[in-house]
C-alpha cells in the first residue's frame, strides 16, 4: 500500500475524531462537559496503596459526657499533619458555673491553616462542623450527588466543566479574608476517592485556608446515620 | 496454516469482531467524558493538562477506527491506529501493575462497580491478556493484508 495514502487516511481518521470530540463536547449537557485543559496537580503521582479504612461504630462516635468540655483537635490521618489548635484565651479564663445553655459546637479548634491545602478529618469532627452549619461541598459527580448527599452540601464535582465557575462563585460569596477563613468541609466517596482532595487543592489555590477533607466520605456518613438529602438541591 | 491465516473468511470475521469490540468500548466513554477523564487520571501517567483532551478524543478515535473496520473503509490505517492504541494500553496497565497501583482500566465502562484491590489487580492482568489477544487479531489482519493489499474493504 502507498505509504502516503496510508498516512493521509490515518491523519484523516484522527482529525475526524478530534473534530467529533470538540463538537460533542460543545453540545454536551453541563454534567457531561469537560474543560479542554484540565487542572490535576498530582496527575503523575502514583498513590500510596493503603488498607481500606475501618468505619467507626456509631457508639464510638458519641463523646463521653466528661469529655464534652474539652473537645480534641481534628483527627488527622497519616497523610496530613494537623497544626495544633490554639485555644482562645477567653475560653481558658471562663469557668462559667451557670446553668448549661444549649450546646453550641466549639469551632475554635478548626483554625485556619494557610500552610497546607487541607486537613483530613473523621466523622466526629465532620459531625461537629455539620452541626455548626459549616459549608459542605460534595466533590462527587452530580448524578451521584442527586442520589443522596450530606444534608446541606452543595454539588462541586471536580470532573465537570463548571467546577471553576462554581469555585469562582464561592469566592465571590466570600470575598474578604475573614470569610475565606471559615471552615469548609469537602467529601467524596471515601476509600481511594481523591476528588475531595482535588477540590480542596482548588479551594486552597484561591485563598480558602480552612478546608477539611472528610476522608471516609459519604459512605461513612451514611453508616453513622448522618442527615442526608436526595435530589439536586442541598 | 499460512493459507488459513490469509483466508478472506477468517479476515472478514476478525475485522468485524475487532471493529465491534472498539465501537462497543467507545460508546460509554463518549456518553460520559468526565467519568472517562477520571479513569485516565487514575493511571497517573498523563500530564494533568492533557487528561481531559485525551478523554474527549480517544473514544472518538476508537469509534471511528472500529467503524472503519466494520465498513471496510481505510482498514490499513484503522488497524494500525488500533494496534498503536493496544500497545499503549498494555504499556499503561503494565506500568501500574508494576507500581502496585490497582485501577479500573475504564476500557468498556467508565463507571465500574466498586472492587477490592485484589479484584482490580486480577482484572488488570486479564486486560493485558485480552489486549494481547486483540493485538494477535490485528496481526492476522496485517498478515492477510500483506499478500493482497486489502482483502476486505479498500481492495474489494
Amino acid at each position: 500500500m502507498n505509504a502516503k495514502r496510508f498516512l493521509l487516511e490515518a491523519a484523516a481518521l484522527i482529525a475526524a475524531a478530534v473534530l467529533c470530540a470538540l463538537v460533542s463536547n460543545t453540545l454536551a449537557a453541563r454534567e457531561r462537559k469537560l474543560a479542554l485543559v484540565g487542572y490535576y496537580p498530582s496527575a503523575q503521582k502514583a498513590p500510596v496503596q493503603t488498607a481500606p479504612p475501618v468505619v467507626q461504630p456509631v457508639a464510638a462516635a458519641v463523646p463521653a459526657a466528661g469529655t464534652a468540655a474539652s473537645p480534641p483537635p481534628p483527627t488527622a490521618t497519616e497523610t496530613v499533619a494537623v497544626r495544633p489548635a490554639k485555644t482562645p484565651a477567653a475560653t481558658v479564663t471562663a469557668p462559667a458555673p451557670a446553668p448549661a445553655p444549649p450546646k453550641k459546637p466549639d469551632l475554635a479548634r478548626f483554625a485556619v491553616h494557610p500552610d497546607k491545602p487541607y486537613v483530613e478529618i473523621a466523622y466526629n469532627d465532620v459531625k461537629a462542623l455539620h452541626d455548626a452549619s459549616v459549608l459542605f461541598l460534595d466533590a462527587r459527580r452530580t448524578s451521584i450527588y442527586e442520589q443522596g448527599h450530606i444534608a446541606g452540601a452543595r454539588p462541586f464535582s471536580v470532573w465537570e466543566s463548571d467546577i471553576d465557575d462554581k469555585v469562582r462563585k464561592l469566592y465571590d460569596e466570600r470575598p474578604d479574608e475573614k470569610q475565606q477563613g471559615q471552615a469548609i468541609v469537602v467529601y467524596c466517596s471515601g476509600g481511594e476517592c481523591e476528588d475531595s482532595h482535588m477540590l480542596a487543592q482548588k479551594l486552597w489555590g484561591i485563598q480558602f485556608n480552612n478546608v477539611y477533607v472528610y476522608k471516609d466520605g459519604y459512605p461513612d456518613w451514611v453508616a453513622h446515620k448522618g442527615d442526608t438529602h436526595t435530589g439536586s438541591n442541598p | 496454516m499460512k493459507r488459513w491465516l490469509q483466508s478472506p473468511w477468517l479476515t472478514i470475521r476478525v475485522q468485524l469482531a475487532l471493529g465491534v469490540f472498539f465501537v462497543a468500548a467507545a460508546l460509554p466513554k463518549i456518553v460520559d467524558p468526565p467519568s472517562f477523564a477520571h479513569m485516565v487520571y487514575n493511571y497517573r501517567i498523563m500530564p494533568g493538562g492533557v487528561i481531559n483532551l485525551m478523554a474527549l478524543v480517544m473514544p472518538w478515535i476508537e469509534l471511528l477506527c472500529g467503524l472503519a473496520l466494520i465498513l471496510g473503509i481505510w482498514t490499513a490505517a484503522a488497524r494500525s491506529i488500533i494496534a498503536a492504541m493496544l500497545l499503549t494500553f498494555i504499556a499503561a496497565i503494565s506500568i501500574n501493575l508494576v507500581r502496585g497501583n490497582a485501577i479500573d482500566c475504564g476500557c468498556f465502562d467508565p463507571n465500574p462497580r466498586p472492587k477490592s484491590r485484589a479484584e482490580r489487580l486480577d482484572d488488570m492482568r486479564f486486560v493485558i491478556y485480552r489486549d494481547v489477544g486483540m493485538l494477535a487479531m490485528v496481526a492476522q489482519l496485517w498478515y492477510a493484508g500483506r499478500r493482497r493489499d486489502e482483502v476486505v474493504g479498500d481492495g474489494l
